[in-house]
């Protein structure tokens, strides 16, 4: 037990230090009863706040040299629960008690009795123990750590890359059995690769704009274009019958021919609206909608082939949840006794709202200034954009503890009944790509009517999402612990990272009823506007400008900045 | 030590006096042992660090933090040193407006506990 915490620790993606001498000395001498021990004067009052020490739940601990009660720093030491205070430079009882001579030496390991954190009075510094972490932890609840515990303990291993390049036969294959693009017609003009127009069908740009953004997703383009899914062979498979896998492969084959000429997606459209009957006609729809219609299209159809159960969020699912699903953490405490319920649900987007109005007020500025890693977006515009919505500001909104009053009670399981409660949602699990989708179209049901939010919102190119991620959650309810959280320790090893590249921004414009959809793609780090069937060049400040509805990132390491104009020439 | 500053020495309260040990209680600590029985005090802690979140103190003390920690080398920081070298500094920085506030709350919890 002692040699494990004599390693460099690496939990919730932080490195702890080694054990200060006083500390490793005192777990020698002791061993971890005392932390383990500490856990029945763990109090946390009210549920969901901070844990403190206290023998009893009255106990208003004083200082034993000076008897005083209402210093900020107050210490338990951990040896004979002492409990002195800690001011200097002025007085330590913590640091006389430590050094005092009447004491045998090991009495230097103390807790502040109102943060239930570990300090070395030698060392005058902050220290940690996973023991005494854990029992912290344990208090604060008992129910979301075990619920999350099985899942730990699957680590998947990975594969190392290796680059790959066809062999003579392979290469015999590919030339007899592919026919090769014109490279003369690629050349054609300066645009990538894959840029074109898709022609109007009757209010379609709603779909236009979304299967744009969904053309240029990189690991959904890696997968049709490298033949995962391919129509001739699942139509001689299955019959012909409605596939929308099926018509996305014809539409990537298309797009990416090379030919500049708008393409017109009939074929998708009829099939789609055989999977959405209930949206079948030439009017206007939300491209949120189509968005989830179709990935569920794409989706079911897998699920009727290979009748095995899938589960979602795990990544071995249809092409459409491999790249876009991701896990949602949802924990629910009860206010009377801390009882907390925690749910994982599967997603493919967030939806996030707006933030209120706010005309000023200083709450976004500290709301932005708190993501220092979200840098570009922070460095520009924290002092003159005061009480611009941003997108960490939404993603704040939507990881915040939320109370849920008396009027929408939560049923406790521990207590039986309806209780009022707090609510928090984290991101379980990312996915490969992150769709998130700004609630716009607002339905008041006071005034029985919708309406759309114009407001700007401004959106980073680059996202670190470790903020949202529910080990940081965790982390910003427990404090800094040695522990790990929420499965942290496995997802260290299966995510590579939290950083995503902004590649597509669908754009609203117009109301509610009637208005268009526009797209911009980021392509080796230029922008396009593709509008129905044009597509023009744009300047990126015309992007950050745009009024966004949804906003595509894709995981860093599958953006290709400089790399995809070498591959496509 | 040098560098004296009356807030960095200033105890948050008076210290009491040895040998009034086995006298009456302070007023101060009645009030103090009071608020503690009522939860009041935790509320009090829980509004004062809402407040200096939503004001952006705690990330301007935690940007000095970072900046002294960064200075200095993480490995010879310590949690008393930040608090020394940050204390005069936090308490020179926080709002009016939240001191105003807080005294308030603890105005109306008096009068709500003296009747």
């Amino acid at each position: 037990m002692s040699s494990k915490i004599n390693h460099h620790q690496k939990i919730n993606g932080q490195n702890f230090p080694q054990p200060c001498p006083h500390l490793a000395d005192f777990r020698a001498r002791h061993g971890s009863k005392p932390f383990r021990a500490i856990q029945e004067c763990l109090r946390v009052k009210p549920p969901g706040g901070r844990a403190a020490i206290r023998r009893d739940p009255s106990e208003v601990p004083r200082c034993g040299a000076c008897g005083d009660a209402s210093r900020p720093r107050l210490y338990a030491c951990m040896a004979c629960a002492a409990v002195s205070c800690h001011a200097p430079p002025h007085s330590s009882h913590v640091a006389m008690h430590a050094t005092s001579t009447c004491n045998p030496p090991g009495h230097e390991i103390a807790v502040d009795v109102d943060r239930a954190e570990l300090f070395c009075c030698a060392c005058r510094d902050q220290v940690y123990d996973c023991d005494f972490d854990a029992a912290v932890v344990l208090a604060h609840t008992t129910s979301i750590i075990q619920s999350s515990k099985p899942e730990n303990l699957r680590k998947r291993r990975r594969i190392d890359y290796r680059p790959w390049s066809p062999d003579l036969r392979e290469r015999a294959l590919m030339v007899s059995n592919a026919s090769p693009i014109d490279s003369s017609s690629a050349t054609n003009g300066d645009l990538p690769r894959g840029l074109r127009g898709l022609n109007n069908l009757g209010n379609t740009c709603f779909m236009n704009s979304v299967l744009q953004a969904l053309f240029h997703t990189p690991p959904l383009r890696n997968y049709f274009l490298s033949d995962r899914h391919n129509r001739y062979y699942c139509q001689s498979k299955n019959g012909v019958k409605m596939c929308l896998a099926c018509d996305m492969d014809a539409m990537f084959s298309a797009v990416f021919s090379g030919d500049r000429t708008p393409y017109s997606p009939a074929k998708f459209l009829h099939s789609w609206w055989q999977h959405a009957a209930n949206l079948a006609s030439y009017e206007q729809q939300d491209a949120h909608e189509f968005f989830i219609s179709m990935l569920d299209g794409i989706h079911e159809k897998v699920e009727k082939d290979q009748r095995k159960p899938r589960n979602q969020g795990n990544g071995d699912c249809c092409i459409a949840h491999r790249v876009f699903s991701g896990i949602l953490r949802s924990d629910v405490m009860c206010m009377a006794c801390g009882f907390t319920s925690t749910t994982y649900d599967p997603c493919v987007d967030f939806s996030l709202d707006l933030e209120p109005n706010q005309g000023g007020s200083t709450k976004t500025a500290s709301t932005k200034s708190n993501h220092s890693c979200n840098g570009e977006a922070d460095s520009m515009n924290s002092s003159q954009n005061y009480g611009t919505s941003t997108l960490m500001g939404c993603l704040d909104r939507f990881t915040r503890a939320e109370r849920l009053g008396s009027d929408q009670k939560f049923f406790c399981q521990q207590c039986q009944v309806r209780q009022e409660s707090l609510k928090q949602m984290s991101i379980r699990k990312l996915p490969l790509v992150s769709c998130f989708h700004i609630k716009r179209f607002e339905h008041s049901s006071v005034r029985k009517m919708s309406r759309k939010v114009d407001r700007y919102l401004q959106f980073p190119f680059s996202l670190d999402m470790a903020p949202y991620l529910s080990s940081s959650i965790l982390r910003g309810r427990f404090g800094n612990r040695i522990f790990p959280f929420d499965g942290a320790e496995s997802d260290a090893l299966n995510e590579p990272s939290s950083e995503f590249e902004l590649f597509a921004v669908v754009t609203h414009t117009g109301k509610l009823d009637a208005g268009h959809y526009v797209t911009y793609l980021r392509l080796s780090n230029q922008w396009y506007k593709c509008d129905d069937a044009w597509i023009t060049q744009v300047n990126e400040s015309i992007v950050r400008a745009a009024q966004g509805y949804m906003m595509f990132y894709v995981q860093k390491m599958f953006y290709y900045r400089a790399s995809e104009r070498q591959v496509t020439s | 030590m040098s560098y004296k500053r009356s807030s960095i020495n200033r105890p948050p309260t008076p210290d009491v006096d040895k040998d009034r040990e086995n006298q009456e209680p302070t007023l101060q600590e009645i009030i103090n042992i009071k608020m503690i029985e009522t939860g009041e005090k935790e509320r009090l802690k829980e509004l004062l660090r809402e407040k200096l979140i939503e004001c952006g103190w705690r990330d301007e003390m935690k940007a000095l933090c970072r900046a002294y920690t960064r200075k200095k080398g993480k490995n010879n920081v310590t949690v008393d040193d930040l608090v020394h070298v940050i204390t005069p500094k936090g308490r020179a920085s926080i709002p009016d407006s939240v001191k105003a506030e807080l005294l308030q709350r603890i105005r109306s919890f008096l009068a709500s506990t003296a009747t």
